[in-house]
C-alpha cells in the first residue's frame, strides 16, 4: 500500500519535499529516524513525523501506543484522514505522557465541569430574567448570584461515548487558545468516584498541543488558526499528581 | 481479586495468570471487551508498563482512562476521545453565547426598571409640588 504524500498538499508532510517516504534521499523519516530502521519508499508514518521534529512527536507515541500498533490503526484509515489521526493520536500520547494517570481524561473532566459550571449559571440567570419579566412587584434582586449547588462530581461513568456525539468534526477548532479550559486550581486528586481540579499545568499543555497540531496542519497545508511555532514539545516527560 | 480463574488480559495472551499479575485487578474476565480495546490500541505490554509505573492506588483510576480511551479509538479510529473533547468545547462556546445574551437581557430589564422609577419619582415630585398652595 503505497501512502499519498501530495493528499495534504503540503511541502513539508514527509522528511524532505513532501515525498511519501525516506528512500528518495531524503533521509529517514521521523519515526524510522527513532526505530533506527530504513525508511523505505511509501512508509507509512513518512507523510507526518518528519525528519527534524517528527522524531520527538514520534517517541511520545511509540511510547504510549506502539509503532505497530499505530502502522495497523492508520492502514485502516482512508489516505485523507490520516493526518487528523495522526495529530490526535499524538495528543492522546503526549497527554499520556505528561498525566499518566488521566491521559487526556483529565482534560475531557475539566471541559465537562466548565460545561457544568456554566450551564448552571445559565439557568440561574434564566430563572432570574423570567422574575424579571413577570408584571408583579420584584423582590430585590441580589447583587450576587446566591451559592449555586455544587455540581455533582464527575465520573469516567458519566463520560459520553465517542459515537453519541455529532458526526461533524473540524480538528483546527480543537486547538483553539479561545476555549481552552481554565484549568481549577484545586489540587486534589481526581478519581471516577469524586471529581477533583487537575490542578496540573495542562494549559501549557495543551498550547504544546496547540503547537504539535498547528505545525502538522500547516506542514499539510491545511488552514490552521494563528501562527505556527516551531517548537517541538518535549516527548518524555511525565509527572504524577 | 481471585487468580484461580484468569483475568482477561491473560485469557486474551493465552497465558497462564499469575498471582501478582499486573492486569488481573483491572481487567475481569467478566469483561473481555474491556482488554479487547487496551490491548488493540495500546498493546498489553505497553498497558502493563505504564500500570506497573504508577504507585497501586492510582492504577485503577488509570485502567479506567486507558479503557476509556481505547473504546473511544476503537469506536472513532480517526478521533478518538478527542471527538469528545471537541464537542465539550463547542457546548462551551454555546453555553458562553447564551450567558452573554441572558446577562444582556437582565441588564436592559435592569435599566428599564431604573428609569420607570426616575420617571415615578418625578411624577411624585411634581404631584406634591400641585398639592401644595
Amino acid at each position: 500500500m503505497s501512502v499519498n504524500p501530495t493528499s495534504s498538499g503540503g511541502s513539508g508532510g514527509g522528511g524532505s519535499s513532501g515525498s511519501g517516504g525516506g528512500g528518495g534521499g531524503g533521509g529517514p523519516c521521523g519515526a524510522c529516524k527513532f526505530l533506527r530502521r530504513k525508511c523505505v519508499p511509501g512508509c507509512i508514518f513518512a507523510p507526518y513525523f518528519d525528519s527534524e521534529q517528527g522524531a520527538g512527536h514520534f517517541a511520545a507515541v511509540h511510547k504510549v501506543f506502539g509503532a505497530s500498533n499505530v502502522s495497523k490503526l492508520l492502514l485502516h484509515i482512508p489516505v485523507h484522514k490520516r493526518l487528523d489521526a495522526v495529530v490526535t493520536i499524538c495528543y492522546e500520547a503526549q497527554a499520556r505522557l505528561r498525566d499518566p494517570v488521566y491521559g487526556c481524561v483529565a482534560h475531557i473532566f475539566a471541559l465537562q465541569q466548565q460545561v457544568v459550571n456554566l450551564q448552571a449559571e445559565l439557568s440561574y440567570l434564566q430563572a432570574h430574567l423570567a422574575t424579571l419579566e413577570l408584571p408583579s412587584p420584584l423582590p430585590p434582586h441580589p447583587s450576587t448570584p446566591p451559592t449555586m449547588m455544587t455540581p455533582p462530581p464527575l465520573s469516567i461513568a458519566d463520560l459520553p461515548s465517542a459515537s453519541s456525539v455529532p458526526a461533524t468534526y473540524d480538528l483546527s477548532s480543537l486547538f483553539d487558545p479561545m476555549v481552552q479550559p481554565s484549568w481549577p486550581m484545586q489540587q486534589r486528586p481526581m478519581d471516577p468516584r469524586q471529581l477533583g481540579g487537575s490542578g496540573s499545568s495542562s494549559s501549557a499543555g495543551g498550547g504544546d498541543l496547540q503547537a504539535l497540531a498547528r505545525e502538522l496542519l500547516h506542514r499539510h497545508g491545511t488552514p490552521s488558526p494563528g501562527s505556527v511555532p516551531c517548537s517541538s514539545p518535549s516527548p518524555s516527560q511525565s509527572f504524577s499528581k | 481479586m481471585s487468580h484461580s480463574t484468569r483475568c482477561a488480559a491473560c485469557k486474551s495472551l493465552r497465558r497462564r495468570c499469575p498471582k501478582d499479575c499486573v492486569l488481573a485487578p483491572y481487567f475481569s474476565p467478566t469483561n473481555p471487551q474491556r482488554f479487547a480495546c487496551v490491548h488493540k490500541i495500546f498493546g498489553a505490554s505497553n498497558t502493563t508498563k505504564m500500570l506497573e509505573q504508577l504507585p497501586l492506588h492510582l492504577r485503577a483510576v488509570a485502567a479506567d482512562c486507558m479503557s476509556f480511551e481505547a473504546s473511544s479509538r476503537v469506536e472513532d479510529p480517526v478521533y478518538g476521545s478527542v471527538r469528545i473533547i471537541s464537542r465539550l468545547q463547542e457546548q462551551i462556546i454555546e453555553a458562553q453565547s447564551e450567558l452573554v445574551k441572558t446577562k444582556g437581557e437582565i441588564d436592559f430589564h435592569n435599566a428599564q426598571q431604573q428609569q420607570m422609577q426616575q420617571l415615578q419619582m418625578i411624577h411624585a415630585i411634581a404631584q406634591e409640588g400641585e398639592d401644595q398652595p
